[in-house]
């Protein structure tokens, strides 16, 4: 079934899709959580807007990748811009609640001891809120890694794609070996992008694990 | 409504806005006016619900005031930028409020941090402070608030507070967390600070007992924030303004007068003492001639730090004293300790004396049932000849 010569005398192609897996990975969820970090702190700070955001995040959500990508080819070509800009989409909610939310969850008593001990506005956000949100919002970002690195081999369809051009190969060639690297290499990114965002997340709070100390 | 915080020259001066302010709509407080001298404690004190915390939270414009004026040292507070007023203005609440993803130090070192202070002085600062405040810098510095008990977290919360050296300190039920003998180790802690730093505080609590043991001066609220009396703890206790005072401080108001004694204020008896090693027929011969001793014989420690008690029947004849001789000790009393927790403590431990402690440890003398009832007796000649009788005013009763 798995021919193990073939994959071993194509590591080097292999690699580059992997590689270029992680660039469309790595790219969406950077420019995602950037502009999630401005909507989170817009709608933090002015809490009506957070329904508005919710909706069109949520709606981008919703819509099917392949559909997303067939609307967006006839003005973005077959490109890496109309990947990116779907794999973006779809990052953009998770994070941007997990950001509201975990802004939120900070305890009113630290809000008021930030307040009361004369941190300006801008310092409470920067200083105490976000800080104590960062488990919550690297919670998203967790799902919202895993969740990209799946999408990105769809991405195979307009020339993208990663690991999901072996995958694509693969069936059109009715050649198993390459439809297997592709599944599999997606998975192991998968996995090993969450362990290293998890070990992230305990670097970044060191205060989280002095409770079980 | 108004209130007027300042140092004793403001007060002198009188700046206290004469007539009362309008009452526009009827806010959570109204009405209330009152100075503080600087140095003093003033305790706000009343039921849930009066505008005690309302009050306090306007001093440093958590919560703004929609009227009235609130001055410090003359100088209202809305005219100051609100970040620089904070800063200058320590504060204390129930829930603590430590920032729990910064360290101890850290923690602490929060305000001179955006005072702008040099780092290696936000260190020294952060660590002398830990040390007043009784944790071991050391050992605490580096740690997360998870990692400490609730009332050495109510300690770094104090010491926080006090780091820019403020003037003013705004303590809303400081010590309301933690348990009751935390509690009280954390009030004569606090009180003892106090001596020695003089600030002004403002200090809210829902418990009169508190309130009287706190506060150099009581202002006694009611609903809508109306001021039902101020004045000092032992006017509010002997003389009540109003029923509803006379109410809310309670029936037990006589006993409650014993929280304003200390135990510094009892005579104090001398025990027989010796030390370990001591010889016992010494010793038997010196409680066998002190009368007051009744055959008891404290054990104390080179540091005169108590070790326990041991009885003349217990005593051997001849040989040095052993330490495995003395039985478990007799409640350990503080100076700050009020005679009101000190009787308690005697009446729970079923004990005929406790032991007076200076604050190092080492025995001051014996506290006794006795020795609070002739403070009680001459506490009330004392009131007896302060209550100017009015003429034709009998059959009171």
């Amino acid at each position: 079934m798995i021919d193990v010569g073939w994959i071993a005398g194509h590591l080097g192609t292999i690699g580059g899709s992997a590689w270029e897996h992680v660039v469309l990975t790595v790219v969406a969820v950077g420019v995602g959580f950037a502009i999630s970090l401005v909507l989170g702190l817009l709608a933090s700070r002015l809490r009506w807007t957070y329904g508005p955001i919710t909706a069109v995040t949520g709606l981008m959500y919703t819509i099917p990748s392949l559909a997303l990508f067939a609307i967006l080819v006839p003005y973005t070509g077959f490109s890496l811009l109309t990947a990116e800009i779907g794999l973006v989409s779809y990052t953009l909610l998770i994070i941007t609640r997990n950001i509201v939310v975990g802004v939120d969850g900070v305890a009113p008593e630290i809000r008021e001891a930030a307040a009361a001990m004369g941190l300006t506005r801008r310092q409470q956000l920067l200083r105490v809120e976000l800080p104590l949100a960062v488990p919550v919002i690297m919670a998203g970002v967790r799902v919202a890694t895993v969740t990209t690195i799946g999408l990105v081999t769809v991405t195979a369809l307009i020339g993208q794609g990663g690991l999901g051009q072996q995958i694509l190969l693969g069936y059109q060639l009715q050649f198993p070996t390459r439809f297997f690297v592709g599944v599999v290499g997606s998975v192991i990114l998968a996995v090993g992008a969450d362990l290293g965002l998890l070990r992230l997340q305990r670097w970044l709070t060191p205060w989280e694990r002095a409770k079980v100390g | 409504m108004t209130k007027v915080y300042g140092s004793p020259a403001a007060a002198g001066r009188d700046e206290r806005p004469t007539g009362r302010e309008v009452e526009e709509t009827r806010g959570a407080v109204n009405d209330l006016t009152f100075l503080v001298p600087a140095g003093k404690i003033c305790v706000l004190v009343g039921p849930s619900g009066c505008g005690k915390t309302t009050s306090l939270k306007m001093v440093n414009r958590l919560i703004e005031p929609t009227s009235g004026e609130i001055l410090i040292d003359g100088v209202g507070v809305t005219t100051r930028d609100i970040s620089d007023l904070r800063r200058q203005i320590g504060y204390v609440i129930q829930q603590v409020g430590l920032f729990p993803h910064l360290t101890i130090g850290e923690n602490v070192a929060v305000v001179p941090r955006l005072l702008g202070w040099p780092e290696a002085r936000q260190r020294e600062r952060a660590d002398e402070l830990l040390a007043l405040v009784g944790l071991d810098p050391s050992r605490h510095r580096q740690r997360y608030p998870s990692q400490l008990s609730g009332g050495e977290r109510q300690r770094v919360g104090v010491a926080r507070a006090l780091a820019a050296d403020p003037p003013l300190m705004l303590m809303d039920e400081p010590f309301g967390a933690v348990d009751p003998i935390v509690r009280e180790r954390l009030q004569n802690e606090f009180l003892r600070l106090q001596r020695g730093l003089a600030k002004t505080i403002l200090f809210v609590t829902h418990d009169i007992d508190e309130a009287i043991k706190m506060g150099d001066l009581v202002a006694v609220m009611q609903d809508g924030g109306r001021l039902a009396q101020f004045g000092s703890p032992d006017q509010i206790l002997a003389n009540p303004a109003s029923d509803f005072v006379a109410r809310f401080v309670g029936a037990d108001r006589g006993l409650k007068r014993l929280s304003l004694a200390r135990v510094a204020d009892l005579s104090l008896l001398s025990p027989v003492t010796a030390r370990p090693g001591d010889d016992s027929a010494d010793a038997r011969a010196r409680v066998a001639a002190d009368p007051l001793a009744s055959g008891y014989l404290l054990l104390v420690d080179d540091e005169d730090r108590p070790i326990g008690w041991i009885g003349d029947h217990d005593l051997p004849a001849t040989g040095p004293l052993a330490t495995e001789l003395a039985v478990p000790m007799s409640p350990l009393l503080e100076p700050e300790t009020t005679v009101k927790d000190a009787l308690s403590m005697l009446l729970d431990a079923d004990v005929q004396a406790g032991i007076a402690i200076d604050n190092d440890g080492r025995v001051l003398g014996l506290v006794t049932v006795e020795g609070i009832g002739d403070l009680m007796r001459e506490g009330d000649r004392v009131a007896r000849s302060q209550r100017t009788p009015a003429p034709g005013a009998g059959g009171h009763r």
